[in-house]
């Protein structure tokens, strides 16, 4: 079953969800609406077929819980145990936001984002830019995949143990790829119309249906309880 | 005598900071419904005549413009991009970087979008184009895992979707193998009938002879010579050459480059891969897959038996000295291939032996160089020679000079490699390959986008590194590149062997 | 081309320019896994590597709002990705200021740029201050989300209300730094090879 949720729902819960997290959680209580909020998005990434990610996030993020839980306290010290400590605890604080964002990022068009930014009253300019923004993580990693293969060629990868090497080496063909690549992408943008004084339009036709309102209830509910069970009571 | 639709009289103009890419002095008109065909050398300034009509000139790319042109009653000076979105548009060279969208779909709407146009007639616009094009296949995709002719059809949709009177087109067949050029053909034969006004710019003539009302010769920023359509087509070859213009016909390698149906490489296993001497390259058990199952107690050790293999070459025998053209479909793993011999697929686990050494690994990568197709990726350093000096482990200053020189290069020994021309760097990277004292090295799609005068210099290249002592395997869709430098033809099919022959000694 | 709004191109552009700057800082913060005290040397790492795109980003579009509205993006992204919603308004605050800084220079002063460039960097000190203001509930949040005592000991003794003080003076200092080994970087790649 593929549902289609309205982009603004899903930047709805993106920003539950990441409120949440930042928000620690001490309780069972507060534990249990952290994992609640955790498993939406990865039921919903199952929804839209993307298995892969979901199984890998999921079991990513239980062994994280797991490890804390279970084997981790105040009093774990050492290296190796620092170390743990720092990974699960830092996967269990930025995985959930980075669940819901991929989700977000893999399943909202760019028509369907701009369009519901519009929605939103959010000026064209940082509509533009932010859409962008997704539309280029791919190619940023297109891009530096092919020059790392160009280093490993030459057996430069790692600057010959030089930093700073390194980081030219890296840095250097990739913002010359990405420059030119975003000349071509605005002037093939500029010609068919972007940035134009007229009201852009929109294809997508951006309806909350009952599904959209049910999740935006329910992430609403576990920000009140939340706040109101760590905070009030 | 139809009226004229695009007007450009004695426009001279340069490019700001730049001493190349002018026009001098252009007066050209072009009627409505006209096809009009633009060659001539790279840089002549048939891409600036594009932009001159669409308006990137003078708003986009800024310099000093003289005289006026005027498209379809607007002056372009006075007339924003915006405006000119529903009745210019263009098609550009590069298929990855001219989509906005991550999506198909939203791809072929995002012009009409932009202007503003109403959803249901759009909607309606986009049904009609995908109808029209048959790209229904290609609906509901991302268009980060499109082939390059894929992306194309779809960047030829969304200029369709917009239902411009004129249609550019900048050199689009760059990157597209044979058979995405002929869809690009069907569509500009489309657009045709339909009485638009389309202006090409296009190294590869031979699917535009036909099309073509009007052909212009440019060069150094002049109009030279201009044909009819008949006329051009009938032109000898000889005439042609002198021009330094890609031949009206395509050369005949072979029958018609793999074609789908061919069943010689069904069972991997039993192409005998010619030629049969034992002085070469020997490839063993090259196997790889891009659809792995994940594994959790390790990886797999791939063998031929494997079903989804992307890759499939048990036994092949690169024969030494001589220059093998790689062959096949876009997609069909010719540049996988490459990347699995020169060792940047980890998992492929394929073993090279030559001069009774084997090489296995990451062994491989000080044996072959691959110069990639984006020959800016593996361009590291501020000038020519740091770059081969980086590459050479001894970094002899006076080797650096001769390699340089070999390559006719050493003018531009202190220049910064990304301020050349593009058939420069390309130099710049064989000659790192050489410092490297690479022996088999490997081309991927050395030629895309080059006039006919370079392709020439660059199959003279190829063949001067053979008979220097190296091995080249290049990939190409360039089957005029073939008839210049190859020896052998390698045909790869769905990542296994169709065949290897030798060139010229077909059937 | 020479009007003083940004154009779709110079939208596009900054979009592009703060997908990298993303990018680096993703990268830089990965390694602050390792170790506390390389969360607070983040102040040094991305000023320095950052510079190199943000340098070229300067010379590019050079309209007022360039970094103002990279500014709103980053913190849009930073606050979607969990890192810290008390910095956002503090993100958008050093990038607009940066932005005037910047333009008072015309967007060419070398001194005014590497100036502009050290007050936006201080963007970075904004994902510390959740763990200064709310320093005693922060604490007890990491304890009980699983860090050791230890890890939070060492977190602490790097960054408290303290050495904010000296970490935003040293984000200032490394962004100038930075900014001139970026300038550097621009001359010797992008200005010779033309284009810029």
């Amino acid at each position: 079953m593929r549902l289609k949720l309205d982009p603004r729902t899903k930047l709805y819960m993106l920003l539950i969800v990441s409120a949440i997290v930042m928000m620690s959680a001490t309780t069972p209580l507060l534990w249990t609406i952290r994992i609640v909020v955790t498993v939406i998005p990865l039921l919903l990434l199952i929804s839209e077929k993307r298995y892969a990610s979901a199984f890998r996030f999921a079991a990513l993020y239980t062994v994280a819980l797991v490890l804390t839980f279970r084997f981790l306290s105040e009093e774990s010290t050492g290296i190796l145990k620092a170390l743990l400590t720092g990974y699960s605890g830092i996967v269990v604080q930025f995985l959930p936001a980075l669940i819901t964002a991929w989700y977000v990022v893999r399943t909202t068009k760019i028509g369907e984002f701009m369009s519901a930014m519009q929605r939103m009253h959010v000026p064209d300019g940082i509509a533009i830019s932010l859409a962008v923004v997704m539309r280029f993580f791919p190619t940023i990693k297109e891009e530096y995949a092919s020059i790392s293969d160009a280093m490993r060629m030459r057996g430069i990868a790692l600057g010959g143990g030089n930093a700073a090497k390194m980081i030219e080496y890296r840095m250097i063909p990739l913002l010359f790829s990405c420059v030119n690549i975003g000349d071509e992408l605005s002037a093939a943008a500029i010609t068919r119309g972007l940035g134009g004084k007229g009201k852009r339009t929109s294809v997508e036709v951006l309806r909350l249906r009952a599904f959209d309102w049910l999740l935006i209830a329910v992430f609403t509910a576990a920000a009140v309880v939340f706040v109101v069970f760590k905070y009030v009571l | 005598m139809k009226e004229s639709i695009i007007e450009i009289a004695h426009v001279s103009f340069q490019y700001k900071g730049s001493a190349n890419g002018f026009l001098k002095d252009i007066s050209l008109s072009v009627k409505k419904g006209e096809t009009l065909l633009l060659t001539g050398l790279s840089g002549s300034g048939k891409t600036t005549i594009i932009r001159l009509i669409n308006g990137l000139i003078p708003h986009y790319y800024p310099g000093e413009l003289a005289g006026s042109i005027s498209v379809a009653g607007h002056d372009i000076a006075k007339t924003e991009l915006y405006e000119l979105a529903g009745l210019v548009g263009t098609v550009f060279q590069n298929p990855r970087s001219q989509f906005f969208s991550v999506d198909t779909d939203g791809e072929i709407v995002f012009g009409p979008e932009n202007i503003g146009l109403d959803p249901t007639e759009i909607i309606n616009r986009k049904q009609t184009v995908v109808r029209e094009m048959q790209i229904e296949k290609l609906l509901g995709r991302s268009l980060f895992e499109l082939s390059g002719g894929e992306k194309q059809r779809i960047a030829c949709a969304s200029v369709s979707a917009l239902l411009p009177d004129i249609i550019l087109l900048d050199e689009p067949s760059s990157n597209l193998d044979q058979g995405a050029i002929e869809n690009l053909r069907e569509e500009i034969k489309r657009w045709k009938e339909q009485g638009k006004t389309l202006v090409i710019s296009e190294h590869r003539l031979w699917y535009l002879k036909d099309l073509a009302d009007r052909v212009i010769y440019m060069d150094a920023g002049s109009i030279r010579q201009e044909w009819s359509g008949p006329e051009f087509a009938s032109m000898g070859s000889e005439t042609v050459r002198q021009l330094q213009l890609r031949p009206l016909e395509v050369p005949d390698i072979s029958p018609p480059i793999c074609e789908g149906g061919c069943d010689c490489a069904d069972d991997c296993k039993t192409v005998s891969p010619l030629p049969l001497s034992d002085d070469g390259f020997l490839l063993k058990d090259f196997y790889f897959s891009y659809h792995r199952k994940p594994n959790l107690f390790g990886k797999k050790k791939l063998t031929g038996q494997d079903d989804m293999l992307s890759l499939c070459i048990p036994h092949l025998v690169l024969p030494k000295r001589s220059v093998i053209g790689v062959i096949g479909k876009n997609g069909t793993g010719k540049s996988t291939f490459l990347k699995c011999v020169c060792g940047l697929e980890k998992d492929c686990k394929g073993s090279i032996e030559i001069d009774g050494k084997t090489y296995k690994g990451k062994d491989r990568r000080k044996l072959c160089y691959m110069v990639m197709q984006d020959v800016n990726h593996q361009l590291f350093t501020d000038s020519v020679e740091a770059e081969i000096l980086l590459s050479m482990k001894e970094g002899s200053k006076e080797r650096c000079d001769t390699i340089l020189e070999s390559l006719s290069i050493l003018a531009y020994k202190s220049m910064h490699p990304m301020a050349l021309s593009g058939g420069q760097k390309q130099r710049v990277a064989i000659a790192s390959a050489i410092a490297a004292n690479a022996k088999l090295m490997l081309f991927d799609e050395p030629t895309s986008g080059l006039d006919f005068a370079h392709m020439e210099k660059v199959g003279a290249l190829l063949k001067n590194l053979a008979a220097s002592g190296n091995t080249v395997l290049v990939a190409t869709h360039d089957l005029e590149l073939i008839e210049l430098c190859c020896d052998y033809v390698l045909c790869i099919e769905n990542g296994k062997l169709g065949y290897m022959r030798k060139v010229g000694s077909l059937q | 081309m020479n009007t003083k709004k940004l154009t779709a191109k110079d939208f596009i552009t900054i979009g592009i320019f703060t997908a990298i700057l993303f990018v680096v800082e993703f990268a830089c913060g990965m390694l602050g896994y390792i170790h506390p005290y390389i969360v607070a040397s983040y102040v040094v790492m991305i000023p320095l590597v950052g510079a190199i795109p943000m340098m070229l980003f300067y010379t590019k579009v050079k309209k007022f709002g360039m970094i103002s509205i990279m500014s709103v993006l980053l913190a849009i992204i930073m606050f979607v990705t969990g890192m810290g919603y008390l910095g956002a308004p503090l993100i958008i605050l050093a990038g607009v200021i940066a932005d005037l800084i910047a333009k008072s220079g015309g967007y060419k002063s070398v001194q005014k740029t590497v100036l502009s460039h050290g007050v936006f960097c201080l963007w970075i000190c904004a994902n510390y201050f959740p763990v200064v203001i709310t320093a005693q509930s922060y604490r007890q949040g990491l304890v009980d989300a699983g860090y050791s005592a230890e890890y939070c000991d060492y977190l602490f003794r790097a960054i408290n209300s303290k050495t904010i003080a000296v970490l935003l003076i040293l984000c200032f200092v490394f962004g100038c730094i930075g900014a001139w080994i970026g300038k550097a970087v621009v001359k010797k790649h992008f200005e010779k090879a033309g284009i810029v």
